[in-house]
């Protein structure tokens, strides 16, 4: 029996397919990258008015967007201000425990950034999670690592290597690829109460927005309390930036001695239309 | 079939789906509009044109959600991955093809159910194999967050949702069925070709 040639490239196609899908990423990363830039070459200059459109549609989520647009400013130049004072703090005890320890003389820290404003321009199709695609690339100065936030202090997520000249991916904090992060719970203030310490946790992303935590029972945290990020592996940029708010504290059934805390996203990564890239690369154009 | 005009239509079709449809979103579960456009191409065209057609639409979906990796030094590294989606969307054009013989054509509904089988076949068969990969593949699985049965969940009611918002589309695409020149359209739309 003979096997009509279109069936035989249809049968190759599809096996060519599997041999594809079968292949680590190691083996693909060489290539892929620059066949997904041509497939998509023809595309980007339809995604731009698109997003537009988009954005026109359903506005993107904006902290304090129910205020006035001066206030709304003001505000977040406010957040923008905490978070450096965050970030100087982190840095100071740090500083403080070197000093302590005498471990002989560092230099001081070259954390100089610059912030961009990026507009997204693509989320990710046919796939649950939600990396989405920025207009800032290496081209100005965007690397891979880059912090990426919106009003001021909130953390969205960080930039991922394998972007191109003049877009970049996002991997969102609420991703559970983006890893494991290190952070501490800034309890707020409550009044006459004296402070309460900080705590340090660890936390992991489970679902949309939502990344959890867990901490000794004895420490004394409440939902409403800030949690900032103190990750050595981020950038210093980075470092201070709001993760979120402690939603709720739970038990642990497996463990009675620790308990579990539930950390909410303050900003939803799946409805942001512009957001702000801590560019740290040498170089760039505006 | 025309490939002249499926391949810009599909890259206009991709185009909105990225940058588009995320406003038309409810909670994370964004429509879709790739699976009314191949469950359209499957219903009429050829069984080799409905199958390269899914190939093609699994193409241009692998290389719009890259996977992550981590190098030695600790930096993400965004990597597309062919492969998985190709095979999805094959599989989602063949259970269209399968099922056609059953189905009353000409009809916008019927593209609508055409795309919400497309879909979730497609979804499951993305999936697998993604499951199959992260066993020795790769770091972390495609699908990113939430574990495979969440991941499952969302692709089934984004399924839905598309074939909900399918109808409107649905009924511009019979409205050009002529312009395909499909195989099994019929004399009155063209001459059937391909």
């Amino acid at each position: 029996m003979r096997v009509p040639p279109a069936h035989r490239l249809i049968a190759g196609a599809v096996l060519g397919a599997a041999l594809l899908a079968a292949l680590p990423q190691s083996a693909q990363a060489p290539w892929s990258r620059a066949v997904a830039a041509v497939l998509w070459i023809p595309l980007w200059p339809i995604t731009a008015p698109l997003s537009a459109l988009r954005d026109a549609v359903r506005p993107p989520q904006v902290p304090y967007a129910a205020l006035p647009e001066q206030l709304q400013e003001a505000l977040e130049a406010r957040d923008r201000v905490q978070g450096e004072r965050d970030a100087a703090l982190l840095r100071l005890r740090e500083v403080e425990t070197e000093l302590a320890e005498l471990t002989g003389f560092r230099p001081g820290r070259q954390d100089g950034w610059r912030p961009r404003l990026a507009s997204v321009i693509a989320r990710g199709v046919g796939r649950p999670a939600g990396l989405f695609r920025i207009d800032l690339g290496a081209s100005q100065g965007v690397v891979a690592g880059d912090p990426v936030v919106v009003g001021g202090n909130r953390l969205v997520g960080r930039v991922a290597a394998g972007g191109e000249d003049a877009r970049s991916l996002v991997v969102p904090l609420d991703d559970a690829r983006i890893g494991r992060l290190d952070a501490i719970v800034a309890p707020a203030p409550d009044g006459a109460a004296a402070a309460r310490p900080t705590v340090l946790v660890q936390l992991r992303a489970v679902r949309d927005g939502l990344l959890i935590g867990e901490l000794e029972s004895r420490d004394d945290i409440r939902a409403g309390d800030p949690v900032l990020l103190e990750d050595a592996t981020w950038p210093a940029a980075a470092r201070g930036m709001r993760v979120g708010t402690v939603e709720r504290v739970g038990t642990l059934d497996s463990n009675p001695l620790r308990r579990r805390i539930d950390v909410r996203m303050d900003v939803d990564p799946a409805r942001l239309g512009r957001v702000v890239v801590k560019v740290s690369g040498p170089g760039g154009t505006p | 079939m025309r490939w002249w005009i499926f391949l810009p239509v599909l890259a206009v079709v991709m185009a909105i789906d990225v940058a588009f449809m995320p406003a038309l979103a409810i909670g994370r579960t964004s429509p879709a509009l790739w699976p009314v456009l191949l469950g359209f191409v499957a219903m009429y065209a050829s069984r080799e044109s409905a199958l390269l057609a899914g190939l093609a639409t699994g193409a241009l979906l692998d290389a719009a959600s890259p996977g992550l990796s981590v190098s030695a030094d600790g930096v993400q590294q965004a990597v597309p991955v062919f492969g998985p989606w190709m095979l999805g969307c094959t599989a989602g054009a063949w259970a269209v093809l399968e099922l056609r013989g059953l189905l009353y054509r000409r009809n916008t509904a019927t593209i609508a159910f055409a795309a919400l089988v497309c879909a979730v076949v497609a979804g499951v068969a993305f999936l697998a194999v993604a499951g199959l990969r992260s066993a020795y593949a790769d770091p972390a699985p495609l699908w990113g967050a939430s574990g495979a049965g969440g991941a499952l969940g969302r692709l089934l009611l984004g399924a839905g949702y598309a074939a909900l918002l399918g109808l409107v589309p649905a009924r511009g695409l019979h409205a050009t069925l002529g312009a395909w020149d499909f195989a099994t359209a019929g004399p009155r739309f063209g001459p059937g070709r391909a």
